[in-house]
């Protein structure tokens, strides 16, 4: 059986805070006796990531991805748990292991501001490694795919948020890492951009065989790269499995649309389900999933319906849900 | 060996290229470091009233000296370190496998490139003022000044680094080298050379790394008395010190650091 590519059992990370009151006194009372508070940004946490997958890590802000990414990668230290990246242990960073992988985050940069991009990919060549020839045959074939061939001779600080963060893309996975660990890739991005960014990270995975961890707020990055999801909520994992499995466990509801011949007050529909949208010649409600044929019949039956449809709740609609509940 | 030095190559034309995009901070930053000058019209005119031991021209030829010592032993890695840690931006060094302290001495060496033409400038122009204090050292004491000047930039630099490793358990230490500074200011050389100083603060500071950093090229330079052996032992000293300290520092403090801003 092939070695996971990320194995982590029990994984917790502990930051301590200083605490400081407002105000002169405050800050007094800072001086003098400093407080600190100790929080849990990752609890316990267990998975496995088999290698060749792509996983999505979701959860809200301060959830603990990011904190989870840091360990992985090896920039901070677990306070307890166990880690293995790629047969290694992350905080070593022994060079076999940082040559295997990379971190993209979406609101950070690596590339040098005022120089072009050129010149961060020539300390990247040298830095993993890489013969001239071949690293000029990488450049042109990422600079292809992201189709910025014409901006790698421009500084960096000229780039627009797009250009810019294809570069970081270019120079991320310029040493072909077989574990990529992706924060926020579309981050701010406009939608042709994220999609460009989409298919870079899927063609790249298809090319190399890469495993993937992916954040996202985006849930069309999830849904159009990840087979599989991990849930984190204050720290601890809520999920792991396929995307239509959290779906399914928790949405236990379809999302009926009605077209009417006439407007139906939202009293008339509150003993169906729960009513999202009504008033008018539409209406929209939330029906549990095992009482949906009866109620799609009787609805048929009581009024003058022109359309009917179901459909899956919004997959950001689901999320959200599991994150105010904080259960899953 | 070869990627070594493809490594070192490229980190310093690139870094290069990079400081090159400042020129103009760095000539000014150059000119804020002009103290010596004032130090040598002082003494040159104490001089003139036979008040002090040298004459008015050693002082011009020492302090014009000091001058050239001091811009090639600035350093900022402190800054960079704290900076770096800060902002979280010492994440994407981490993630590469090399340590981050060559970048950070690529960025000095490569704006070493663009500082050394411009002091050249400042050379022409002391020459054109003060022609008579211009005296050729011989090639044995230019190259010790210069070897003392290439290890006292070792030591500001990893003394530098080692205050700038401080930020990983108190976030900004950038304050804390303005302490390393005001003892290199008083016992360098920088406010007078070092043989006025009484018998025994030289004697004192001959176990400190401060009087090695800018008087002992200054001295080899402009012809005044030094004992270049036990200085350069003594910086070759330091570096190993300041070294070790600096890797030590680095594995502890790796266990600090948050990623924080990453």
């Amino acid at each position: 059986m092939e070695a996971p590519a990320v194995l982590a059992e029990e994984l917790s990370k502990v930051f301590l805070v200083a605490a400081k009151e407002p105000g002169l006194m405050g800050t007094l009372r800072h001086f003098v006796r400093r407080r600190y508070r100790r929080i849990k940004a990752v609890n316990n946490v267990s998975f496995e990531i088999t290698p060749g997958e792509i996983v999505g890590f979701l959860g809200p802000n301060g959830a603990g991805k990011t904190t989870t990414l840091k360990m992985l990668t090896g920039l901070i230290y677990p306070t307890s748990g166990e880690l293995e990246v790629l047969g290694h242990v992350p905080y070593r960073r022994p060079a076999a292991f940082l040559k295997q992988i990379t971190l993209v985050m979406g609101n950070k940069q690596q590339l040098i501001w005022d120089l072009p991009v050129l010149d961060s990919l020539r300390i990247n060549a040298a830095v993993y490694e890489i013969e001239p020839a071949e690293a000029r045959r990488r450049t042109r074939e990422f600079a292809e795919l992201l189709e910025i061939e014409d901006i790698l001779t421009q500084p960096v600080r000229k780039l627009s948020l797009g250009q810019r963060m294809k570069a970081e893309l270019l120079a991320s996975l310029f040493h072909l890492p077989r574990l990529l660990f992706l924060d926020e890739p579309t981050l701010g991005l406009d939608v042709n951009a994220q999609i460009a960014v989409r298919r870079f990270l899927r063609d790249y995975r298809e090319r190399y065989g890469a495993t993937l961890l992916l954040t996202s707020h985006y849930m069309a990055d999830i849904e159009a790269l990840a087979g599989r999801v991990l849930v984190i909520h204050r720290g601890s994992l809520l999920y792991d499995g396929d995307l239509e499995g959290l779906v399914e466990r928790f949405a236990p509801y379809r999302e009926v649309r009605l077209q009417l011949e006439r407007p139906l007050a939202a009293a008339e529909l509150a003993g169906y389900g729960e009513v999202e949208e009504a008033g008018g010649l539409r209406a929209r409600l939330l029906v549990e999933r095992r009482r949906l044929t009866a109620v799609v019949a009787e609805l048929l039956a009581r009024f003058a319906v022109r359309d009917l449809s179901v459909t899956e709740p919004p997959l950001e609609e689901v999320i959200a849900r599991v994150f105010s509940e904080g259960r899953v | 060996m070869r990627w070594l030095l493809r490594k070192a190559w490229t980190l310093v034309a690139v870094y290069f290229a990079y400081m090159l995009e400042y020129r103009g901070e760095i000539f000014f930053w150059m000119l804020s470091g002009i103290t010596p000058f004032f130090f040598m019209s002082a003494w040159t005119v104490a001089a003139g009233r036979g008040l002090t031991v040298y004459g008015a021209d050693d002082y011009a030829r020492y302090f014009f000296a000091v001058f050239v010592a001091r811009q090639l032993g600035i350093v900022w890695v402190h800054w960079n370190m704290s900076e770096d840690v800060r902002s979280g931006k010492l994440s994407f060094r981490l993630l590469q496998p090399l340590d981050p302290a060559w970048r950070y001495l690529a960025d000095h060496v490569g704006e070493r490139g663009v500082r050394l033409p411009l002091l050249a400038l400042v050379g022409l122009v002391f020459a054109w003022l003060y022609p008579q204090a211009l005296v050729w050292p011989g090639p044995g004491r230019l190259a010790l000044g210069l070897l003392a000047a290439a290890l006292a930039f070792g030591v500001n630099f990893s003394a530098s680094y080692v205050v700038g490793l401080l930020s990983l358990w108190l976030e900004d230490a950038t304050e804390i080298y303005n302490l390393w500074y005001v003892a290199v200011l008083f016992f360098s050389g920088m406010l007078a050379p070092l043989s006025l100083y009484p018998e025994p603060v030289q004697r004192a500071l001959v176990w400190t790394p401060f009087p090695h950093l800018v008087y002992l090229p200054a001295a080899l330079w402009s012809g005044l008395e030094a004992d270049a052996a036990r200085g350069l032992l003594s910086l070759l000293a330091w570096n190993l010190f300041f070294f070790a300290l600096g890797r030590l520092l680095w594995r502890l403090g790796r266990r600090h650091y948050s990623a924080m801003g990453a």
